[in-house]
């Protein structure tokens, strides 16, 4: 998963790193020559205690270039980092995190770095890394585990999906069902996708083939009567989960958009799900944005992680609606979802399992 | 958000305005917001990069042509530059022919084939769709439905499990019945092996003329790997964008092009059979940038051909006569919509009242027809007109007087502005500079 993503954030750390160290380096050299009157200052040995309390009240360059040679501490500087950080937004972008979350986490990244002190000797590795992990774990929040919700909320779960044209809203419906009867919970689905020719049939099908029962209407039918319908059927027949298809709409289409808002009147949903595609790049954030601020947003599902995935719409995603992704879908069987767990994705970036 | 960006960029554009000399950092910044938009347009990072360093080079090192301000020529080389990242549209012939459709899951191949069939029924072209998709449920359903509703017949068979099964047997007996053979296919990713194995196997049996990939205005940096990959499979001859009715700037469009070498045949903007169009570069470009049409304004600047420079000295002074603003509605018609062009200028704080954009072009050129009929001394004092005049100018004209008055009204609107602008602060030297290209560009 993820993996070019993964290969460059390894590459960047290593150019991070030795810029700090190339820092390291330069840094102490200059000292003598510019405090001049400081009688050798370089064989000092780093000794705590030898700080005197009136140095330490006065910060003056003087103080600080003594203390910076005592502790053999660098200051990082912004210059250190302007190039490694200048390739990791290259990396960001390319990766498909959209340009005002790229800008962010560079933000973020260069308000961590500058003006750190690292202690020669510390692992400038970790420092790197701990500052992305915790710029890119700030972004991905916590995750949300559907089979809990789903245990602790009152039956019948209502869970609407929502989304553009083509994002994989059918089949990760489908997909989601098979996830939740395999984990013992009983589904039903509504065909609230009446407009889209063949979606009713698309759903029957993976249904017949899953064994759920699918509530719906004619082609062309109101997708809120539908979803009505199999929020009735899931009560009468004590079922935990209903599972409400929608058409694909665009964000920008404003009758659309007031269907599904009736929709959510009309069903009073627990969960909203909004399904995008994880290769979809900069408009990804405007839709995702827009489709929270009309009709809610709970939850994220990315589809077609498979197709070599970026994995920057993940990130630019929940960053910009500060929502947990759920689950990412990976192929075209029933069985290719895979819930999504913030801190091992960053891990796996990352490269390590601390 | 985006207009922020389309905002900054014209901001950009209007610190060039005005200058003779290339400033090199106002060439950093335009390049640096034409970055971002490229970029947040989901283009290709790359791309972007070789652009940037192209123009950039190009606007400091090439003599912008004799007569040509910095701005224009600096828009020129952005345009240019972005025409030939654009391609050529890919070529649609009105024949015989056989197309092969392809491209990710869900990019919308389905909804594109119909409107393909319908595009080119309106031709005049008997046209027959096949449904190779034997994947996904309803794909089959989805096609025949939105066939029927044109009266397209639509080949296929839902209980088959193999595509080129279906090919093998409709393809020979549509080919003989149409002219337009439209071959429809399961959405797959280039790292699907047995699936790309599938496509070059139903390219290969079917001998198509055209195998048109499918690409989703949303697409990201993704599209240019996956574009690479079908194109080293079938040999990509057409890039068909879809979905760009949403707010997607479909940049992706353009990496696909540049790993195919083709270029965009249609666009597809909307979720009825009807909605998709020819390509049309310009409008691309002035989507990617948010902006306005950029070539449009390019190729005004390059034809507007130098007017009687208006005596700027003496509007300033408020000697702004008729005659003054006959040239200007004269330069405006070569230039295109006031507000447009004002936009782009280098005014600043200056606020020219919205009553003086009020003018269409049919009102302009009544307008000119009414100065035609003044005499000079009208035109050089339009305070003698009077009522006898009016109805005479009217009469001669061939419209109402009530135009002719519309005119003059027009007219003390447009002095009164400019008066009101040597009232308002700023240095005199910028005035003038902000008159001159007033009178001179507009």
């Amino acid at each position: 998963m993820f993996d070019s993503l993964k290969k460059k954030l390894q590459n960047v750390k290593t150019k991070f790193a030795s810029n700090i160290e190339e820092a390291a380096e330069a840094e102490p050299a200059p000292q003598p020559a510019e405090q001049p009157a400081e009688p050798q200052p370089l064989p000092a040995p780093p000794r705590e205690e030898e700080a005197p309390a009136e140095e330490r009240d006065k910060p003056t360059l003087f103080n600080k270039v003594k203390v910076l040679v005592r502790d053999r501490e660098i200051l990082l500087q912004e210059k250190d980092i302007e190039e490694p950080l200048f390739e990791l937004e290259m990396i960001l972008l390319e990766n498909d995190v959209a340009l005002p979350v790229t800008d962010e986490i560079i933000a973020r990244m260069r308000k961590d770095l500058v003006g750190r002190h690292k202690k020669i000797g510390s692992s400038v590795d970790d420092l790197v890394t701990s500052t992305l992990r915790s710029a890119l774990c700030g972004v991905l929040g916590e995750g949300l585990d559907l089979l809990d919700y789903v245990r602790e909320s009152e039956r019948p779960v209502k869970i609407l999906f929502t989304g553009v044209n083509g994002t994989g809203k059918t089949t990760t419906v489908a997909k989601v069902g098979h996830y939740l009867q395999k984990n013992g919970f009983s589904v039903v689905i509504g065909a609230g996708d009446t407009f889209r020719a063949g979606a009713i049939e698309q759903l029957r099908t993976h249904a017949d083939r899953l064994g759920i029962k699918v509530i719906h209407h004619q082609a062309g039918a109101d997708p809120s009567a539908v979803l009505f319908d199999a929020v009735q059927y899931a009560r009468a027949h004590s079922i935990d989960v209903v599972l409400a298809d929608t058409a694909g709409r665009f964000h920008n289409r404003a009758n659309l958009m007031n269907q599904l808002e009736k929709i959510r009147r009309v069903m009073k949903p627990d969960l909203v799900v909004y399904v995008d595609e994880a290769v979809a790049g900069n408009d990804a954030v405007i839709r995702a944005d827009e489709f929270n601020r009309t009709v809610g947003t709970d939850a994220v599902v990315l589809t077609k992680a498979d197709m070599d995935p970026k994995g920057g719409a993940a990130i630019s995603i929940a960053h910009t609606i500060g929502k947990p992704i759920l689950f990412l879908g990976t192929g075209q069987g029933y069985d290719d979802i895979l819930p999504f767990e913030p801190r091992v994705v960053v891990n796996e970036l990352l490269g390590d399992g601390t | 958000m985006l207009d922020n960006l389309s905002t900054s960029l014209k901001d950009a554009v209007k610190k060039l305005a005005g200058k003779t000399v290339i400033d090199r950092a106002a060439v950093d910044e335009l390049v640096r917001d034409l970055q971002r938009a490229l970029l947040q347009a989901d283009v290709n990072v790359k791309l972007v990069m070789q652009l940037s360093q192209a123009i950039k080079q190009r606007a400091l090192e090439e003599e912008p042509p004799k007569g040509m301000g910095a701005r224009e020529h600096v828009l020129r080389i952005v345009y240019q530059e972005l025409v030939r990242l654009m391609g050529t549209p890919g070529e649609v012939t009105l024949g015989p022919q056989t197309i092969l459709m392809a491209g990710l899951q869900g990019s919308g191949k389905t909804t594109t084939t119909a409107k393909l069939a319908r595009f080119f029924q309106r031709k005049g072209l008997r046209v027959g769709v096949i449904c190779a998709d034997t994947f996904r449920p309803g794909a089959y359903d989805q096609l025949k439905t939105l066939c029927d509703r044109i009266g397209v017949p639509c080949f296929g068979d839902p209980d088959e499990t193999d595509a080129l099964a279906i090919v093998r047997e409709g393809l020979p007996r549509f080919r003989k019945q149409y002219e337009v053979v439209i071959i429809d296919t399961q959405g797959r990713h280039a790292l699907e092996e047995h699936l790309i194995e599938e496509i070059v196997n139903i390219n290969r049996i079917s001998h198509a003329d055209h195998r048109w990939l499918v690409i989703d205005a949303a697409l990201g940096q993704q599209a240019s790997e996956q574009a690479r990959r079908f194109h080293e499979a079938i040999g990509i001859d057409g890039v068909l964008v879809t979905k760009m009715d949403g707010t997607a700037k479909g940049g992706g469009a353009l990496s696909a092009v540049a790993e195919t070498q083709s270029g965009i045949v249609f666009i597809g903007s909307g979720e009825t059979i009807e909605d998709l169009e020819r390509f049309n570069p310009d409008g691309f470009i002035s989507r990617l940038l948010g902006m306005g049409d950029l070539k449009a304004l390019v190729e005004r600047a390059e034809e507007a051909v130098s007017v009687e420079d208006i005596d700027v000295n003496a509007m300033l002074k408020g000697k702004f006569t008729l005659r003054d603003m006959y040239k200007q509605l004269e330069a405006l018609n070569k230039m295109g919509p006031l507000k447009q062009i004002m936009s782009m200028l280098p005014l600043g704080g200056m606020q020219i009242p919205d009553d003086a954009y009020d003018i269409t072009s049919t009102k302009m050129a009544r307008y000119k027809v009414i100065m035609d009929s003044m005499t000079p001394q009208e035109l050089d004092d339009p305070a003698i007109i009077g009522s006898s005049r009016v109805q005479r100018i009217a009469h001669g004209a061939g419209v109402a007087p009530e135009d002719v008055r519309d005119l003059i009204k027009y007219y003390k609107t447009m002095q009164r502005a400019l008066k009101g602008m040597r009232g308002m602060g700023g240095g005199k030297f910028n005035m003038q500079r902000m008159m001159k290209k007033f009178g001179r560009t507009p």
